[in-house]
């Protein structure tokens, strides 16, 4: 086991390696000289020069990529052309909302699924499954930008249970937080809790057609006792994956219902960035979210060889 | 005194009748055979005894076990019995475990489920019980998991968790027919073992006579869902009644008539040939070892000739074969067919490809179902140079599909609208279509039913003699090579052990590993031919 986490933590650090060289280089392709663009199309020849010395745009590729690389170990991701703030800040607080917003989508898809897709396998072909099979083909339809709107109007408008959005702040408590969240934590969990249910379905009649399944009701056991001890934790694979694809989406694909509920997350971030062409900004987010990707698919193969013996090699 | 009373058994599924008035009965320590081809309701007879019956399943009739009628037991009451009273052991070893359990919770899994005792107390019972079936722990520690076993080994762990609280009656269901002959041979005995030293029934279902022949007292037949004959083993084969079951026993011992005479010119040479494979890197910054699959291999067939090469799993069979079509390049030694290499430089050699053709073992996987079957006898096309086109093409490939007994309109269908003795049918012809010289078969005929086989085995030497084929016959199944091969030769560990006229290598085997697989082989009783 410990053999295998090493091996995966060594391709960590290669896979990060590789994709901090491919987003810098991708960047240093882009046609249009950022100081230029700042300065606007009267500036003076001396003026650019001075403001590229000090945006550190001279020197050589490789001389600019080992100084972002170790700017970004120590924590230094530069200052924004924009803002003229430093990225590191500027991240931090939108990765405050980002991350949260994030788990909770996640949390939700994964509490709804579970069950639901657990009650349609062990009731195949009945009321239930259809029901169920009915409702996420429902829900990964939906686009989640008008569900979310949808849910405004109910909630916010006509209940007031909720605001419409903003971010409350982290510093009014954890309630007040986790409220504001709630709505479009809601929205992102919807579709990514249909796909879900579906894979734990799936996932889990593929499993209990299996032989060792057969084996074990051979054995005496149950309907009940066989899906709980021997199909869920062999059915656990597929879904893993995709709650590791799913955390990575909800990352920085939550940029129109942080749109929807004006909250300063990433993905307005990183947009914001792409529009005010603040390549610093947008190279820093992009590192980011591959970092979490990356560490994320790390924790997923590790929990692969949890569940799965066969992955740990043979002793 | 009788254990199992099966009387007028019916079942429909989805009111599509499967069994049609089963009856026999099994007594304690008796080994009862149920024989029969694929279809015949053997295997739905044996998951009737368990209620493990498919979805939309329905029985009628009685099936009386210990005194109770199994047929009208409720669900909990089938649970409280199935690996308590009854067991089960399946076909299929490597899939029978679930593979991220260690073998000793499994094990003790059967015991947990059917009485209130300390898990401790379960792995005490279930070391007893690996031990039982020659799993002790000092070698196969209860924290093993399934993928760390052989085969062989996790058909022990299935019985072991079958007979883990001392059934009365155990039901296996094809134990032996993934397995090795050896391992085959050794699975039987422990089985025999079990019933003797538990005083237990054994249900034992096979397609393969001989292995039930060595092992009941008595046997079952059945066709098409119904008994056609039963009696007490071995009496039975002098004095078999019914049609079928002479037919059955006719087509398990079927020998081919064979009339071309190999010639003397070789037309394949293998010289020591060498196949090397990589394994795993020992570590992240280790060189990768070598696994040599296929050791300085070197025989001869020749024209005409059909030559046999037997041998266990993983003993290089089918490396070799690779290599010979030129799948894959060797590590040392040639390989030429009528002087002509089979690889040149790093490339396979087309004009040799061309005139070998290969019939795998699965006739269902070894189809692409979504052509017709024009496109897949016509699909060693690619290897000629000027493919025949439009007549040429239809007329070659009505030729092919009547060689082997099919009509050219058979071309319009698609694969699943065959059984599996057409679908091999399809492959000799997809295989025939290039008028090839040489004809590998790998376990070609392995996965078919006696009767089909027969009829396969005929077609084989049939075209032998009309089209002047040579064939190398691959297969675990020594008696099918020794009914269809001039000569034979053993392998093992990649190396050839053995090799010589197969009458003579039968009648006195020289190597101790032939004599071993030889013993391994069961066989039908002597009986008059008649």
């Amino acid at each position: 086991m410990l053999r295998y986490v090493l091996k995966r933590l060594v391709s960590l650090v290669i896979s990060l390696a590789v994709a901090s060289l491919v987003i810098f280089l991708a960047i240093e392709v882009v046609p249009g000289d950022p100081a230029a663009y700042m300065l606007g199309m009267n500036a003076q020849a001396d003026t650019l020069a001075a403001l590229r010395e000090q945006l550190g745009l001279n020197g050589t590729i490789l001389e600019r990529y080992l100084s972002w690389v170790g700017g970004m170990l120590t924590g230094d991701f530069g200052t924004s052309y924009t803002y003229r703030t430093p990225v590191a800040e500027m991240i931090s607080e939108r990765l405050w909302i980002s991350l949260p917003l994030a788990l909770y989508a996640l949390t939700l898809s994964t509490l709804i699924a579970f069950p639901a897709g657990v009650w349609a396998a062990s009731r195949r072909g009945s009321a239930v499954d259809m029901g169920v099979m009915g409702v996420t083909q429902l829900g990964v339809a939906i686009p989640n930008f008008w569900f979310a709107m949808l849910m405004v109007l109910v909630f916010a408008i006509n209940l007031r249970w909720f605001s419409a959005g903003g971010f409350a702040g982290w510093e009014q408590g954890i309630w007040p937080a986790m409220k504001s969240l709630t709505l479009p934590a809601i929205a992102l969990a919807l579709p990514q809790a249909s796909i879900l249910t579906r894979v734990m379905r799936s996932s889990l009649l593929d499993t209990l057609s299996e032989d060792f399944i057969r084996t074990a009701r051979a054995k005496g056991l149950t309907r009940r006792q066989v899906l709980w001890r021997h199909a869920l934790r062999n059915a656990m694979i597929p879904v893993l994956t995709i709650i590791g694809m799913q955390f990575s989406f909800l990352m920085a694909g939550a940029i129109i219902i942080e749109n929807v509920f004006f909250l300063p997350g990433l993905g307005r971030l990183v947009f914001q960035a792409i529009s005010a062409r603040d390549l610093i900004v947008v190279e820093s987010v992009v590192m980011l979210l591959v970092f979490a990707v990356i560490v994320v698919n790390f924790a997923v193969d590790v929990a692969y060889a949890a569940v799965d013996p066969r992955l740990r090699g043979r002793r | 005194m009788t254990l199992l009373q099966i009387e007028g058994l019916n079942l429909a599924i989805h009111d599509y009748p499967i069994l049609h008035d089963v009856s026999f009965t099994v007594a304690p320590g008796q080994i009862v055979g149920v024989i029969g081809e694929s279809g015949s309701g053997k295997s739905m007879t044996a998951l009737a005894v368990m209620r493990l019956l498919p979805d939309g399943a329905r029985a009628t009739g009685r099936v009386i076990l210990d005194g109770q009628d199994v047929v009208h037991l409720s669900e909990p009451e089938l649970c409280g019995m199935r690996g308590r009273v009854m067991g089960m052991v399946f076909q299929e070893p490597m899939t029978a475990l679930n593979p991220i359990q260690s073998i000793g919770d499994q094990v003790a899994e059967t015991i947990l489920v059917h009485e209130r005792v300390s898990r401790a107390e379960a792995m005490e019972r279930a070391r007893v019980a690996l031990a039982r079936v020659e799993l002790p722990e000092d070698r196969f520690p209860l924290t093993r998991y399934p993928h760390e076993l052989s085969g062989g080994q996790r058909q022990r762990v299935v019985i072991a968790m079958a007979i883990a609280l001392r059934p009365k009656l155990l039901i296996a269901d094809e134990p032996t027919t993934a397995l090795d002959v050896t391992t085959q041979a050794q699975i039987l005995i422990l089985l025999k073992r079990l019933v003797q030293e538990d005083g237990m029934g054994l249900l034992m279902i096979s397609h393969d006579l001989a292995v039930v022949a060595d092992m009941a007292d008595h046997l079952v037949i059945m066709r098409h869902g119904r008994v056609v004959e039963a009696g007490p083993s071995p009496a039975l084969f002098h004095r078999m009644q019914h049609p079928y079951s002479k037919a059955l026993l006719a087509a398990s011992t079927h020998q081919p008539d064979r009339a071309a005479q190999p010639q003397d010119t070789p037309l394949l040479q293998v010289q020591g040939v060498i196949r090397d494979y990589a394994t795993a890197r020992r570590g992240i910054w280790g060189k990768p070892g070598t696994f040599r699959a296929v050791d300085d291999v070197s025989f001869q067939i020749r024209r005409g000739e059909s030559l046999g090469l037997v041998g266990e799993s993983g003993c290089g069979k089918s490396t070799l074969t690779r290599a010979i079509l030129g799948l894959e390049e060797v590590q040392g030694g040639t390989i030429q067919l009528d002087g002509q290499p089979v690889f040149t430089g790093h490339k396979p050699n087309r004009a040799v490809r061309r005139r070998m053709q290969v019939v795998f073992q699965d006739p269902y996987g070894s189809f692409n179902p979504r052509h017709r079957v024009d496109r897949l006898v016509s699909e060693p096309f690619h290897l000629l140079d000027t493919p025949p086109q439009g007549t040429a093409r239809d007329a070659a490939i009505a030729e092919a599909l009547e060689s082997v007994g099919l009509t050219p309109e058979d071309r319009h269908k698609y694969i699943h609208e065959f059984s599996g003795g057409q679908r091999q049918r399809i492959a000799i012809a997809r295989a025939l279509i290039i008028k090839p010289d040489l004809i590998i078969l790998d376990e070609a005929v392995s996965a078919l039913d006696v009767s089909i086989r027969a009829q396969i085995l005929d077609l084989l030497a049939d075209l032998g003699d009309r089209l002047g084929l040579t064939y190398l016959f691959i297969s675990h199944d020594l008696s099918v090579v020794k009914q269809v091969t001039d000569r034979v030769l053993v392998m093992q560990a990649g190396k050839i052990v053995e090799q010589g006229v197969t009458a003579d290598v039968f009648a006195a085997p020289s190597h101790p590993y032939t004599r071993q697989l030889l013993a391994a082989t069961p066989r039908l009783p002597e009986f008059e031919n008649t």
